[in-house]
């Protein structure tokens, strides 16, 4: 074997060398999980009917704007058409938030149904929820989807006039809007 | 130090850490995939990230942790699945760490939906980190508990 050959197959089976093929193959081998995954969801999500489109429909200003429009079939309000219904008492409000943040504060009046928890809470709330002639769901705010998981399983239920108050708690709070605390409404 | 070491890097160990890290993104992946508009919105609320960009993670990330919880739990090129996964939890312990920092009060988006995920904050940081740490247990240390064409092949 010609002298060069033969350097070059020893330095192919030095231990530095492999070390670095090795390291080479991991990172490779990320990359294509990567790549392979990445092009499965893409696949995936254009034939699901949960899809979303690849660029969000905002509601027109930039980075405020929520990353997605509601579920179909869900409604929701902002900020002055919660007040109105809070003045008016035309509404009853949810809050979809864990327990504790409830108890902290929240929407006088509002009654906690936590969408972590959303069966252990709902039969004891069945009463107030049947009565109500609209349901307005709250969570932290525009982005949170706390709300909206309440609110499916609401209309899952049977209920129709129910809104996502998309500002959410925290458009409230921003507001100086009333707040209530304790574990009760 | 040199009985830490050999406890750390212990086949045991190291199968636990594979089981343990691919079976809890496994978990946590497939709601998710399930609900890409949810995640999405969940995704813009770390506000890090172009709105344009946004639904893209959505739609690719929940895929990227469950193949690659798969790939750790079966075994497939786990090192490289390891990495991916460290990587991942990189970049969510950095996200949370920006969004925490600004004082943004947001789901965390980790365990979901209904699964107690709740609101953003330190503790959460600390259990991404110690599944960092399992994490690189597997990549710097691959069990040995592996099929053993696999693990030739690792």
């Amino acid at each position: 074997m010609p002298r060069l050959l033969q350097r070059a197959a020893r330095r192919r089976q030095s231990p530095r060398s492999a070390g670095q093929s090795h390291l080479t193959g991991v990172l490779v081998g990320a990359l294509a999980l990567l790549a392979g995954s990445a092009a499965l969801g893409l696949v995936a999500n254009h034939f699901s009917p949960r899809g979303i489109p690849l660029l969000p429909a905002t509601t027109g200003d930039g980075e405020e704007a929520p990353a997605l429009a509601l579920p179909a079939g869900l409604s929701g309000i902002g900020l002055e058409e919660a007040k109105q219904a809070f003045d008016d008492q035309s509404a009853l409000f949810l809050d979809a938030r864990a327990p504790e943040e409830y108890e902290e504060a929240h929407l006088p009046g509002a009654l906690n149904l936590p969408a972590y928890e959303f069966d252990d809470y709902f039969f004891d709330l069945m009463d107030p929820i049947e009565e109500a002639s609209r349901i307005v769901v709250y969570c932290h705010g525009g982005e949170c989807s706390d709300s909206i998981a309440v609110a499916e399983r609401l209309v899952e239920f049977g209920f129709s006039e129910v809104y996502v108050f998309e500002g959410g708690w925290r458009s409230w709070l921003e507001s100086e809007g009333a707040t209530a605390e304790g574990t009760g409404p | 130090m040199k009985r830490l070491a050999s406890i750390v890097s212990h086949p045991v160990v190291g199968t636990v850490c594979r089981l343990l890290v691919g079976g809890i993104f496994i978990y946590t992946g497939y709601p998710k995939l399930l609900r890409p508009d949810d995640f999405a919105r969940l995704v813009h609320g770390y506000r890090i990230l172009h709105v344009d960009m946004v639904n893209l993670v959505g739609i690719t990330m929940p895929w990227m942790e469950l193949v690659a919880g798969v790939f750790l739990v079966i075994g497939i090129i786990p090192r490289s699945s390891a990495l991916v996964i460290a990587g991942m939890l990189a970049v969510f312990i950095g996200a949370g760490f920006l969004a925490l920092m600004r004082g943004l009060e947001i789901e965390c988006g980790c365990f979901f939906p209904f699964m107690g995920g709740h609101e953003l904050g330190w503790d959460l940081l600390v259990r991404d980190a110690v599944m960092l740490l399992l994490a690189l247990q597997v990549l710097v240390w691959p069990s040995s508990f592996l099929p053993r064409r696999r693990r030739a092949a690792m």
